[in-house]
């Protein structure tokens, strides 16, 4: 399944209060727990929401991955589609 | 005859977490349809909730899918998202109405999953918080998946309302249906704040005159053109097969782009 610990990780932080703050005080960290590629791995470190969407994961895991991250509609809207920053 | 109350609604996270983002003509006019559905839930008397819904990746997930999932537990924690601005509450349960459910289904040959643990996301928690605040009417979860292919047809998804119909109306308990969710969205996809009026208002005609064959006879295709969140309406759907055409009202119908969603808001007549 298409970056299946990817997402399945996304999950965690996103439902899971623990993960939530293991992630938010490294990424690193988290990230070692789950089978991931390194494109994966540089993505979700970098928080490159386009990158991540390319890599496919879910609209529903990923706008509530970046609202956690304070990232507004728009900037989230503008990475999906891949189109310029404001 | 103890099938109560039904309704359906609307449970975009926008609702509560984005409230004031609304033009506030849309937002007071959701906001009052949802309070006339409190107070005639409040008239029913409900002693507990099927709640006809879907989730979030809460629940479900690739380890393991089911088209639709009973939940069985004696109580559920919720909201899953910090950011919901909906209180985190406990919410009762009711185990034996969840194992009554899932009995009459299997001996009909619908086999949802079932499971005792069930987190509840804004797709619940959303309605509650207007429909019960105090989260103290028991509520049992039916989640359908509306997340990854292969879905429930909504044919299927009628057939099993139609057994829930049956169970409410042979029961000893008061019992109240809720259907959330929809309408028109494509929640963090690339069309994301696209809202399908006509859809949703050809839909809530269809759901109001209780059209059953036509309900049933929507295609999952057909219901994803209107974006990936209005195949919430699969919930709907199971409530229209536990009416079995009984007419209903529109309480309210907006289209509210900064909540990204069609809002609906409807009662149904049971009694």
């Amino acid at each position: 399944m298409t970056a299946y610990a990817l997402q399945k990780l996304i999950r965690e932080v996103n439902r899971d209060a623990s993960t939530r703050r293991q992630f938010f005080e490294s990424p690193l960290a988290v990230a070692a727990r789950y089978d991931l590629t390194a494109a994966e791995r540089d993505a979700l470190i970098a928080r490159d929401y386009a990158a991540l969407y390319a890599l496919g994961v879910h609209g529903l895991l990923l706008r509530p991955f970046s609202i956690l991250h304070q990232v507004s509609e728009p900037d989230y809207l503008r990475a999906i589609r891949g189109e310029p920053r404001a | 005859m103890t099938l109560a109350f039904a309704c359906a609604l609307g449970h975009a996270p926008g609702i509560t977490a984005w409230r004031d983002a609304a033009p506030p003509a849309q937002r007071e006019h959701l906001e009052a349809a949802f309070a006339e559905l409190r107070s005639r839930l409040g008239r029913a008397r409900p002693d507990v909730l099927i709640v006809f819904t879907a989730e979030h990746w809460a629940n479900f997930f690739l380890d393991h899918m089911s088209p639709y999932c009973i939940g069985r537990a004696a109580s559920f924690k919720g909201p899953i998202e910090p950011w919901l601005k909906v209180e985190e509450a406990s919410v009762p349960g009711m185990p034996p109405l969840a194992s009554e459910l899932l009995q009459a289904l299997y001996e009909r040959d619908i086999e949802p999953g079932f499971t005792d643990e069930m987190a509840l996301d804004h797709g619940t928690m959303v309605p509650l918080h207007f429909l019960t605040p105090r989260m103290d009417v028991p509520v049992v979860p039916i989640v359908f998946n509306t997340l990854a292919t292969p879905l429930p047809s909504p044919r299927r998804c009628y057939a099993l309302g139609e057994v829930v119909g049956e169970v409410a109306r042979a029961s000893e308990r008061r019992i109240g249906l809720v259907a959330t969710g929809g309408m028109s969205h494509d929640p963090g996809e690339r069309g994301h704040g696209r809202i399908d009026e006509a859809f949703d208002r050809a839909f809530l005609e269809e759901m109001r005159t209780g059209q059953t064959a036509r309900l049933k006879a929507h295609t999952t295709a057909e219901l994803g053109a209107a974006g990936a969140g209005a195949l919430e309406l699969l919930g709907w759907i199971a409530l229209a097969g536990a009416l079995g055409g009984a007419s209903g009202e529109v309480l309210a119908y907006e289209p509210v782009v900064p909540w990204a969603t069609g809002i609906g808001a409807m009662s149904f007549h049971v009694a």
